[in-house]
């Protein structure tokens, strides 16, 4: 992520939260914090407690963010952000925190004509091989819950698609046949499917180097009549750095309600 | 094959209830800030750096960059990191660690550096690599930080070592690695049973004297890669020092370590001028010095140490002080000396009292007012140390002194006051390794080690990237005595000031003997004349020109380059 997508995100994010923004210039961002985004990331849990208990007037606070060191006048104070800075991955977990699980409706424009909405489950994971090395995948899924049907790169399906929080007019929505709990595990099965038939070449490779390293290290143990501690400590820390393994994170995911041929 | 998975299943009931009671639900904005951040998190391909990327501050060069990238894979993250004094092994080290970082493969990480590199090792992580190291400063910094930097004499004591012992590290990194060569000791047995999932290495010599030390180092990082103990000395000998004697050791010693050169990188480097300035006693430093020398010839003496004896030469080659303090301490140590004895050094200490001025001092002192500029001064002796700092002081000349033995927070605020306040920086042997004083240009050497490599670390303190002038360095030799020998042999005759950095240890490794020091402590007090003297020393002398001759025809064979 450059510094300019830095500070696009926080733009975003403070405004998706509902913040004022003072400032915004190349360079810095000064924004006011709401009550609710101060006790979000602000650490301070002490003053307000205290506040409520008083009933004083909460003073939420207001924080300037440096994307640019460059661009940015001297006699301006602030955080630098960059990233792997703390702060910019406070805000990432937070993102993700406060947006985990969401449900919308297609806000369409089908004028005063009844229209059946169709729930979707989405899941948005990230599949990650790993092993001394790793890579990831990013994976958006997405089930009709009528008639089972699976979408790859739902995700981007709904940036093409406006919606809304609120049902619209002259809408309603559909009962899933498919319940919520079973609709997850066909996902979960759909993901590990394609993944078992992904090429693994990657694995036996790591189970390789694993296999020649605990040759060695057997090698090395095998004149001690009792293998001791640190031949333990070794062969696990062997077994963290080598062993296959395919993790499947949840990233986020939702319920939609689209019309019929929305996707 | 059959793969195994893991499904991150905790957030299924969360959803299952919300979905039951209708919410409540996030927001839509927030909702794609949250997938856009992930799409940016995810590293697609296995091979790669991507590193770089993240780090605007950061120009790696090309050499450390290739470094990175062969040691994540190539080499499984586990490496030896032996680049010569001066080529940026921290950044090596900062950009593997932010690789993997990046990567999520490693989260808990533990660095051990000598203690005066404390400071500066978080400082760079944070600077640098914007990688949120913390210092070790309580015991419970262990557990609540993810990454933190302590010395290795800190984390070996307890309470420390078994709150350690219990943390779930992913990535270890040894700073100065080369003190754990001797497995014997404590510092490598507690890095022995630490648990080294990724571990790095630093050393810029990686063996001094013999391929025992590599086999420590490597078993240390990689047990079994050479084999098992006895095996590997069936096959080798302990005492041998060449690794490049066997082309199929020397292979899978490259395996594991990563040797770049100066001459390698293509980096221009400022230049080295290496000044010789004799020096000549005065008539009472001349009289204390043959005295000494006189020793070797009474039969008490040479029995009891010609040890002593050598020390006690150095030692009047630096300052009457140096000399005063081990004759006192040799009659305190004796157990019941005999009249003669305590007669005899009481003598050499009225001869010490005798001594009215510094000859190597006042030299010092007009080099460092012809300099007007900042200066190193290197002293093997403590009592040298302060007798600099004292005489200088006498002279208006502000110096500060730095010791091995002083603490982290002390030794940042010596480097910090030289670099703002003092002229001169007055180092004891110890002060050579782990501090980094590139802002000045010129080194004395008071007097000089006797084992090249520990001069190559003096000079690499000033002498690395970052070094913008052509460094200066002054060698400071009493005519007619051992010292002068020693930098006639040593300094002089092999040209060791003249060869680029790292050929040195190039060279010494493949020297037919084990210990330099000792082999030296034999030439100059085992000799029974001047002219064995001279007859051992032409040996010597022939052997490293020998040695450079077979080193020059394998030049870029040598041990451990990739």
């Amino acid at each position: 992520m450059q510094q300019q997508e830095i500070h696009n995100f926080l733009e975003q994010y403070f405004q998706a939260n509902e913040c004022s923004i003072a400032e915004n210039n190349t360079g810095y961002l000064t924004v006011q914090l709401t009550v609710e985004l101060d006790k979000e990331l602000m650490n301070r849990p002490f003053y307000w407690h205290y506040l409520e208990k008083t009933g004083g007037i909460p003073n939420p606070m207001k924080l300037t963010f440096i994307t640019s060191k460059q661009d940015t006048p001297d006699s301006i104070k602030g955080e630098t952000i960059y990233f792997g800075s703390p702060r910019l991955h406070q805000i990432f977990q937070s993102t993700k925190n406060l947006a985990s699980f969401i449900r919308l409706y297609e806000n369409h424009d089908h004028k005063n004509k009844q229209t059946a909405l169709f729930p979707w489950l989405c899941m948005n994971v990230k599949i990650s091989y790993k092993c001394d090395r790793k890579k990831d995948i990013f994976k958006s899924i997405g089930l009709q819950m009528i008639n089972g049907k699976m979408v790859d790169d739902f995700h981007d399906h709904l940036l093409q698609i406006p919606l809304t929080p609120k049902i619209p007019d002259y809408s309603f929505t559909l009962s899933p046949l498919i319940k919520p709990k079973s609709g997850m595990a066909r996902i979960e099965n759909y993901l590990s499917s394609t993944i078992e038939v992904d090429d693994h070449s990657w694995a036996d490779e790591a189970n390789k180097r694993w296999e020649k390293d605990l040759a060695l290290l057997n090698h090395f143990y095998e004149d001690e009549e009792k293998k001791n501690d640190s031949y333990e400590v070794e062969r696990k820390a062997l077994q963290e750095q080598y062993e296959p393994k395919v993790i499947i994170s949840f990233i986020n995911g939702g319920m939609f309600y689209l019309t019929e041929d929305a996707i | 094959m059959t793969i195994q998975m893991e499904f991150d299943t905790s957030w299924q009931e969360d959803f299952l209830h919300r979905i039951e009671n209708d919410g409540p639900w996030g927001n839509w904005e927030l909702f794609k800030l949250a997938v856009d951040v992930e799409k940016h998190l995810v590293v697609p391909e296995f091979e790669g750096l991507q590193a770089p990327k993240y780090l605007p501050n950061l120009t790696p060069l090309p050499h450390q960059l290739e470094t990175a990238k062969q040691v994540i894979e190539n080499m499984n993250g586990k490496a030896i990191l032996a680049d010569e004094v001066g080529l940026g092994k921290t950044i090596e080290a900062g950009l593997i660690l932010k690789e993997y970082m990046i990567r999520g493969l490693v989260k808990k990480v533990l660095i051990l550096v000598p203690a005066s590199l404390v400071n500066q090792w978080a400082m760079e992580l944070n600077s640098k690599f914007f990688i949120p190291a913390i210092t070790q400063r309580k015991s419970y910094v262990w557990d609540q930080y993810d990454v933190v930097v302590s010395s290795i004499d800190t984390a070996k004591r307890n309470p420390h070592r078994d709150i350690i012992y219990k943390q779930d590290y992913d990535l270890i990194i040894i700073d100065e690695a080369h003190k754990l060569k001797n497995n014997k000791t404590k510092n490598y047995e507690f890095v022995q049973n630490l648990k080294k999932k990724f571990c790095l290495l630093l050393t810029a010599t990686p063996i001094q004297n013999r391929i025992e030390e590599i086999f420590n180092l490597v078993s240390l990082l990689k047990p079994g890669h050479l084999g098992s103990e006895a095996v590997f000395f069936e096959k080798y000998k302990r005492e041998s020092r060449s690794l490049s004697d066997d082309e199929h050791l020397k292979e899978l010693v490259n395996k594991v370590m990563i040797r770049n050169r100066r001459g390698d990188t293509g980096i221009e480097w400022t230049k080295r001028h290496v000044e010789t300035i004799p020096i000549k006693f005065s008539i009472q430093e001349r009289d204390l010095y043959d005295s000494i020398t006189d020793l070797r010839n009474e039969s008490d003496w040479v029995q009891a140490s010609t040890f002593s004896v050598m020390t006690l030469q150095r030692e009047a080659c630096s300052s009457r002080e140096a000399v005063y303090y081990t004759l006192k301490n040799m009659l305190q140590k004796k157990e019941n000396p005999s009249i003669a004895y305590k007669e005899q050094i009481q003598s050499l200490i009225t001869k010490v009292e005798a001594i009215k001025q510094n000859s190597k001092a006042e030299k010092a002192l007009e080099l460092i007012q012809a300099i007007n500029d900042k200066v190193i001064i290197f002293t093997e002796y403590r009592a040298t140390q302060l007798y600099l700092q004292w005489f200088l002081k006498q002279h208006n000349i502000t110096s500060v002194p730095f010791r091995g033995g002083f603490k982290r927070g002390k030794k940042d605020w010596m480097r910090e006051l030289f670099q703002k306040r003092a002229q001169v920086l007055i180092a004891t042997e110890a002060g050579g390794e782990g501090i980094n004083l590139q802002f000045c240009n010129h080194i004395i050497n008071f007097d000089l080690p006797w084992n090249p490599m520990r001069l190559e670390q003096r000079i690499g303190r000033i002498h690395r990237l970052g070094q913008e002038k052509d460094v200066m360095i002054y060698n400071f030799a009493i005519k007619g005595t051992v010292e002068e020998h020693i930098l006639k042999l040593l300094y002089e005759k092999i040209h060791l000031f003249e060869k680029v950095i790292g050929e040195l240890d190039d060279i010494l490794t493949k020297l037919d003997f084990g210990n330099i020091d000792d082999y030296l402590v034999d030439i100059f007090a085992g000799s029974a004349s001047e002219g064995e003297m001279r007859i051992k020393m032409e040996n010597l002398t022939s052997m490293i020109e020998f040695a450079n001759q077979i080193r020059e025809g394998d030049s870029h064979a040598a041990a451990g380059n990739s």
